[in-house]
């Protein structure tokens, strides 16, 4: 196999961990060495052999380790070597130092020593920066030192926004900056886990150890799709956990980008994307309501006590939905028209916990939904037979996570519903009593139905139906027996009828349309000659069903 | 050692501090691993209309909030509604082989027959919906949700009366005494609604021309369980809750001032003996108090549209039939009831089945289709659950004369059908499958005691979890003797 053996990677990985004993024992060599320059500190270096006897095994292990580890691959070559180099250096003064002071030279194992802390000074910054990126100890550093310690312009507060979002380039305004913010740190110029790199189209199509990233057309094939859409909990969910994650308004461009050939040099408008697609770029780049972030919940002990307290005083229920996550349901509509958009906004603390609301019924407004911004997680909403209309869908818009929307009896209309394209989590929607007319709702499902990718997936299946049959054997035993001939049927006597001795299969006669078996040639003309003698003894030896045909 | 001696050395100060002081140690340790060890009742009862779920329930996010039961007491005949056997037609009159029967126990009712004549159903089946599922001509309106319907055939029980069957399937247990669903979910899951109670009963009349099985109030009761969890059934005639007005010259100010003594008194009460059943009484006292109001706002049908009345059919402005009470339950679960149970009875049809069997489903066809239509439209199929169903179903083969438009059919535990719809539930499928005889299980058999745990499953329940601790047991509705397990087969 063309990788690394797990083996390998086992040793290499324990690199990181082992390599801090050296480092701190090295550094406190040195400081107990110059400690012992003051008279009140004169045996401060006492010990220091016994400390070397741990530190040089300890740091050649080490630097063995991290020589498997640069074999599993990944890393920027230059930065490696000049890390190796000096990975090794320090190991390698270490050791000479270890036999100067234990040949006692005293002076020379100090010299020794000096040159192993500045080289491991060396070695220590180029694998922090293999693992974290050159930039990662400046980069957030004091805005004055910034420019100065990283001899770099800081990077830019926000992107500028262009007026018309769809004259933007594709690839590099668009999905760019979508890999820039959640995939380059590992996967960019200066780290490449898995070999891949996802900083230019030619690299996301040559790929890495998997293959590559993305097949041109082919959203469902794109291995940068898949990983991304593994449930968070799969070991190859791409970001890894811990790490930020991606909008869903972001995948589903990438993935519109991928099935429309990944471009790289198309306009937006020159792809023709669809309504959903075109709100989320114009939400991104333009001047419409951005797609909230998603914000972390409050744990379940904190919000508890607060929701109990509220349900309480609102006289509404407040409930876990689960002992095991952050998240919260609401109903209010119990409440009924006792509840309002002041109650609505008592909520507050909880906001960020709230997977379902339900409103029904109450006196909640347009205005009291403009607090839904707060509540980026929720799923599920309620707010049907509330005074609640197209305006009010404005504070719906933020919701990335809603997949329920329930507006009946409300005075939302046709334009109403046209901006809830936006929203790509929407599965349901319920407009029983409202104003929107059938054939809006109808245009509302073509417009959020990608046509072509379901067409792919019929194509899938079709396929995958054949490859099921082709894997069938048929085999067919006919439904008709062959007529049995008279050589192949058996007698249906076991002794001759007329010696009484066991029958010879090849010496048979039919009579009266029975196989009669005989012993002999002899036994079989006699019968034959006349069978009146024979046919009582017959009778009794034939099996009961197979009687003689009456003779004519 | 002289017995007697030896058990005086036992109360001995050393033998006490020896077993006590590992005693203190094991109740730490059980404390440490089951914090209610020493839950007490509180000193402050939780008196409030509504009452909290229990701590850490719902075990799961649920996929359904609300349960409308709709019960078939008396048993429905599969054969003849929903289990389509046609090879059956060539069977009329012949005798039922032992091989099928293989030694099912018989009632007093027909075990004097000498023969059992199998007697095929008279009414024809059609496939219906974009899942082609067989419904028979009876069921013409129900048939036409059926995309909407997950219906199991191979349901099956062991009792075969219908005290012990209702009993079994509605509380886990053929002996009474245990606390029915509704009131495990409301003591589970707790109330949302401060004026109406968590569990609402109704027990709608029914068009058969015969007399019925008896209801017990066990069936929807709290058993072992504060009594405030039972259901509470509204009656289907006149006053839906009797006594609930304010008689001449009391107003309502006075009212809630007696009732604010009456609570004082209550409370002292429980402070000096702990009793739960004190709670329960000042909570009813409130629910009373509140649904003074709300019960008239909930049956004043006056602001439905006539296209949501139209659903349900004519019967629905009619107060006391099913239609009426289905389109309550509609009603009770919008404004937060957690359980509404709608108890059918009288299809226990021994014989006359096709005189009597079409006026039943008349009674529930359009009514059943019109609540899950109207559920659907509000966007609420979504969140509520919808189970329809008997207690056991019947025999295949006649009880009493057999002719050719006229049969009976005797109770028959070991195959039935029930239907699911709703939150969480996969529809347009069935579940399951019945020989040919419509008398054994062939495949995915559904115990009942695995329905009510996919039903608590689809609540947020594990019913493995959800336990009281009563005679030294931990009680659970699904029971403690046989293992059971929501069916996967029929969940979304």
């Amino acid at each position: 196999m063309s990788g690394p053996l797990e083996i390998t990677l086992f040793f290499g990985r324990l690199h990181p961990l082992l390599v801090h004993l050296p480092i701190g024992l090295i550094v406190l060599l040195a400081a107990l060495e110059i400690l012992a320059r003051w008279p009140r500190f004169r045996t401060a270096n006492a010990n220091a052999g016994l400390i070397l006897l741990l530190t040089v095994p300890v740091a050649v292990v080490s630097v063995v380790c991290g020589w498997l580890l640069s074999r599993a691959g990944g890393y920027q070559d230059q930065l490696l070597q000049w890390h190796k180099w000096t990975g090794i250096a320090t190991a390698g003064f270490c050791l000479i130092a270890g036999l100067l002071y234990a040949a006692d030279l005293k002076k020379l194992y100090r010299w020794c020593l000096g040159s192993c802390v500045v080289v491991l000074v060396l070695a220590s910054h180029f694998g922090g920066s293999l693992t974290h990126g050159s930039d990662y100890l400046v980069r957030y550093a004091p805005g004055p030192f910034r420019a100065w310690l990283a001899g770099q312009k800081p990077p830019p507060a926000n992107e500028t926004k262009p007026g018309d979002p769809a004259q933007l380039q594709a690839f590099s305004s668009v999905i760019q900056p979508i890999l820039k913010e959640d995939c380059i740190s590992c996967h960019g110029p200066e780290k490449a886990k898995a070999k891949l790199r996802l900083d230019s189209l030619e690299a996301m199509l040559k790929g890495g150890e998997s293959g590559p990233a993305l097949v041109a057309g082919k959203a469902a094939e794109s291995l940068v799709l898949k990983r991304i859409r593994l449930p968070d909990t799969e070991d190859d969910h791409m970001p890894p956990a811990g790490k930020p994650q991606p909008n869903p308004g972001d995948v589903a461009l990438l993935e519109w980008w991928i099935s429309q050939g990944a471009p790289a040099d198309k306009k937006i408008t020159e792809l023709k994307p669809p309504v959903n697609i075109a709100r989320i770029i114009e939400a991104r780049f333009g001047k419409g309501p951005a797609l909230a972030k998603t914000v972390p919940p409050k744990p379940l002990t904190e919000v508890l006590p607060l929701a109990a307290n509220l349900a309480d005083q609102l006289s509404i229920a407040v409930t876990a939905l689960s002992p095991n996550e952050p998240w919260l349901q609401c109903n209010a509509s119990v409440a009924g028209k006792d509840f309002t958009d002041a109650d609505l906004a008592k909520l507050a603390p909880l906001a960020s916990n709230l997977r379902w609301l339900d409103v029904a019924g109450t006196k909640v407004t347009d205005s009291g939904l403009t607090q839904l911004v707060a509540m980026p997680n929720l799923t599920r909403l309620h707010v049907e037979r509330t005074a609640i209309t197209d305006a009010g869908l404005e504070g719906v818009l933020h919701l990335s996570n809603l997949e329920y929307l329930n507006l009946y009896g409300t005075q939302v209309t046709d334009a109403g519903l046209r901006q809830l394209e936006v929203l790509p989590k929407l599965k349901q929607i319920y407009l029983w009593q409202t104003k929107v007319t059938p054939a809006v709702a109808a245009e509302f499902i073509e417009s959020r139905t990608d046509k072509d990718q379901l067409q792919r997936w019929q194509d899938e299946i079709e396929q995958l139906k054949t490859r099921i049959r082709d894997a069938h054997i048929a085999v067919d035993l006919g439904t008709t027996t062959t007529a049995s001939t008279t050589t192949k049927a058996s007698a249906v006597n076991a002794e001759c009828p007329v010696s009484g001795k066991p029958v010879d299969p090849t010496k048979t006669l039919v009579h009266e349309g029975v196989l009669i078996g005989f012993c002999c040639d002899d036994c079989k003309a006699k019968f034959l000659q006349d069978p009146k003698p024979f046919l009582t003894k017959l009778a009794a030896l034939m099996p009961k069903d197979s009687k003689p045909k009456p003779s004519q | 050692m002289d017995p007697q001696k030896q058990f005086w050395q036992t109360l001995t100060r050393r033998a006490f501090f020896k077993t006590s002081g590992l005693a203190a140690g094991r109740i730490a340790l059980g404390s440490l691993m089951f914090p209610d060890l020493f839950r007490t009742a509180s000193a402050q009862p939780r008196s409030g209309p509504t009452h909290p779920p229990l701590p850490g329930l719902p075990h799961f996010a649920p996929k359904a909030r609300r349960l409308i039961y709709l019960f078939m007491n008396g048993a429905p005949s599969q054969i003849d509604l929903w289990d389509y056997k046609p090879k059956l037609g060539e069977l009329f009159d012949k005798d039922l082989p032992d091989s099928i029967r293989n030694g099912q126990r018989l009632t007093t009712m027909t075990s004097g027959q000498k023969r059992f004549p199998i007697a095929p159903s008279i009414y024809k089946f059609a496939p219906h919906g974009q899942c082609g599922t067989m419904v028979s001509e009876l069921l013409p309106h129900t048939a036409q949700v059926v995309d909407d319907l997950a219906v199991i055939r191979s349901v099956y029980t062991e009792a075969i009366n219908h005290d012990p069957a209702s009993t079994y399937i509605l509380t886990g247990n053929q002996i009474p005494g245990k606390p029915s669903i509704g009131a495990w979910l409301s003591y589970g899951l707790g109330s949302e609604a401060e004026d109406l109670p968590a569990f609402v009963v109704m027990t709608p009349r029914w068009s058969a021309k015969r007399d019925a099985q008896a209801l017990y109030q066990r069936l929807w009761g709290s058993g072992f369980l504060p009594s405030r969890h039972q259901g509470v059934a509204l009656r289907s005639k006149g006053d839906p809750v009797l006594f609930l007005n304010n008689p001449a010259g009391v107003d309502p100010a006075a009212r809630r001032t007696m009732l604010d003594g009456l609570a004082k008194l209550n409370q002292v009460g429980f402070e000096r003996s702990g009793d739960p059943e004190v709670e329960t009484r000042i909570a009813q006292y409130e629910m009373a108090f509140r649904m003074q109001t709300s019960i008239p706002h909930l049956v004043d049908i006056s602001d439905e549209p006539k296209s949501v009345l139209d659903l349900y059919g004519p019967e629905v402005t009619q107060p006391g039939t099913f239609a009426a009470s289905a389109l309550l339950a509609r009603r009770l679960i919008e404004r937060g009831v957690r359980v509404v149970q709608l108890l059918h009875r009288e299809w226990d049809h021994h014989g006359d089945l096709p005189r009597d069997l079409p006026l039943q489903c008349r009674d529930v066809d359009q009514a059943c289709k019109g609540l899950i239509l109207d559920l659907k439209q509000r966007g609420l199929l979504d969140e509520t659950l919808v189970v329809w169903g008997g207690e056991f179903g019947r025999t295949v083969y006649c009880q009493g004369e057999l002719s050719r438009d006229n049969y009976g059919r005797d109770h028959h535990p070991r195959c039935y059908t029930m239907w699911m719809a709703g939150g969480g539930i996969k529809g347009g499928i069935v579940y399951g499958e019945t020989d040919d005889f419509s008398y054994n299980i062939v495949r995915d058999p559904v115990h009942i005691r695995d329905m009510n745990a996919t039903i608590l499953s689809l609540m947020g329940i594990d019913h493995n979890r959800l336990t009281y601790n009563f005679q030294g047991l931990d009680q659970k509705l699904t029971g403690t003797e046989a293992r059971a397990v929501p069916v996967k087969g029929v969940l979304a």
